[in-house]
């Protein structure tokens, strides 16, 4: 309920971002608590990394501070965030490859010591063991996200987590709309034969859970 | 029948997002080309298998805003500070080249930078004519050929004296082996044989001596080993005599015990008979 509660918000925020972008530190506040998650989100499914969503948040905010007076649009505030954290993802991954470093987060503990995986999760009073294997089956297919190339990643994360339509994910990478669609078809024929080779079908789903 | 829908109208067919007319078009390329059917139903499926990636919770930052963007002076410009820097550089440098007075030559090739007043250098002392190699080895030669004479007297020097030395020793020793030859020479028959035989008294004496002593000591011992032995054998005796009185005294007892407890079975043996007769007697 909250979630939708917070989609609605996002969604009919424009006053909250005219007045962000007047310089109402209010309204800028807001608009960090209503969008800090997706953006979060975004960068944790870019990188499958705490720390480098953590870093591509923050920076995204930062920009947003700093540019908002120059946005034009109100209309074009979403693909304009997306636009600022695509941005700086692209510049992590660049640094990433010339600086070979492994994160503390990634050392993910055995599996008997996996309890807070379910105590962070919003649903804690559901069932643990159900919440356990769901969060397994996302790191999972997460991991199998990490297998496509950084142009279709961009555009899947945007299609199906961050709900994004075409033409704003057109316009957050400043590309075509057919462009768009292309790769999200040829990310999700690779996304098919990815889970073919790990045996990840929606019957193996469905037993699993 | 030569239409293909491209990627992009697969993926708008997917999502549902084509108009009717073109939505229609698809369709029935789909139903004649059921592979591609099949293709498009698996990326179906994997879109509701992907959706299963569960969001990650994440607590928003406090915001801390400063106040509005400050107009910044041009005095603060990273520009004019560069600009200022240079150009006061460049002013101590003119400043201080006015008062050293700096003076730059270039002559034969060679550039001078010089500063204050220009120093007359005294003329270089002349410097000493070299030697050519031919003089440098008559030198050399020279103080090889007098060490050489050096070296030579000395050692012919030496020589003399250790000849010298070793002349007065031996001289010294065939004078002390004379003397000892002929006061052996001089020693009579008599003198000898007296020598001869007080040595001899004196062995006798010191060997009587020693037997003496010697068979006193082992008188000694021998009485004291006697005397060990037969406590020894004492002892041995007591302990001998205890066992056996110990051993006697067990086999006493051991009769006694034996005897109370055959005394008990004749007892019980005969009350329970006794009461046997009296069953029989009371059932008769």
């Amino acid at each position: 309920m909250a979630g939708t509660l917070l989609d609605i918000a996002m969604m009919h925020s424009d006053t909250l971002i005219t007045r962000a972008r007047e310089g109402d530190k209010n309204a800028q506040g807001k608009l960090v608590q209503l969008w800090y998650k997706r953006i979060y989100n975004y960068g944790y499914k870019f990188f499958f990394d705490h720390d480098l969503a953590m870093e591509v948040a923050q920076k995204t905010f930062i920009s947003m501070h700093k540019n908002l007076p120059a946005l034009q649009d109100v209309a074009r505030f979403k693909s304009w965030l997306y636009t600022i954290a695509v941005n700086y993802c692209r510049e992590e991954l660049r640094k990433r490859k010339t600086v070979r470093s492994v994160s503390l987060h990634d050392l993910r503990p055995g599996e008997g010591e996996e309890s807070y995986r379910w105590e962070e999760s919003a649903h804690r009073h559901e069932n643990p063991e159900k919440q356990l294997r769901q969060s397994e089956l996302s790191d999972l297919l997460q991991q199998c996200l990490m297998e496509l190339s950084e142009e279709q990643r961009e555009v899947v994360i945007m299609k199906e987590y961050e709900g994004l339509k075409f033409r704003e994910i057109a316009e957050a990478l400043h590309i075509s709309e057919n462009t768009v669609k292309s790769r999200m078809y040829y990310g999700l024929d690779g996304l098919k034969r990815i889970l073919e080779l790990k045996n990840i079908t929606k019957e193996t789903i469905g037993y699993e859970l | 029948m030569s239409y293909r829908p491209d990627e992009s109208t697969l993926i708008s067919y997917l999502y549902e997002e084509l108009e009717a007319k073109e939505n229609g078009k698809v369709e029935q390329f789909l139903q004649a080309n059921p592979e591609e059917q099949k293709k498009l139903q698996q990326m179906a499926d994997v879109l509701g298998i992907i959706r299963h990636v569960q969001d990650k919770e994440v607590i928003a930052p406090p915001i801390f805003m400063d106040d509005a963007p400050r107009t910044r002076s041009v005095w603060m410009s990273g520009y004019f500070k560069t600009v200022v820097g240079i150009a006061a550089t460049l002013l101590l440098l003119l400043v201080a080249t006015r008062l050293i007075g700096p003076e730059i030559r270039y002559s034969q090739g060679e550039l001078r930078i010089s500063f204050a007043e220009k120093k007359i250098s005294p003329p270089a002392a002349q410097p000493p004519s070299g030697l050519s190699p031919e003089q440098v080895q008559e030198m050399i030669n020279s103080s090889l050929v007098k060490n050489n004479e050096a070296i030579a007297a000395g050692w012919s020097e030496t020589q003399k004296q250790l000849s010298l030395s070793i002349r007065q020793n031996l001289d010294l020793n065939s004078r002390k082996i004379d003397g000892l030859m002929k006061d052996a020479s001089l020693a009579s028959q008599d003198q000898v044989r007296a020598f001869v035989a007080s040595m001899q008294s004196d062995n006798l004496k010191s060997i009587r001596e020693y037997m003496q002593l010697s068979s006193a000591e082992q008188n000694k011992y021998m009485e004291g080993l006697l005397v060990d032995f037969s406590k020894y054998l004492n002892e041995q005796r007591n302990q001998d005599l205890q066992l056996f009185q110990a051993r006697i005294g067990s086999i006493e007892r051991n009769t006694d015990e034996f005897k109370q407890e055959t005394e008990q079975i004749l007892s019980s043996l005969i009350s329970s008979s006794g009461n046997e007769t009296k069953k029989q007697s009371s059932y008769e």
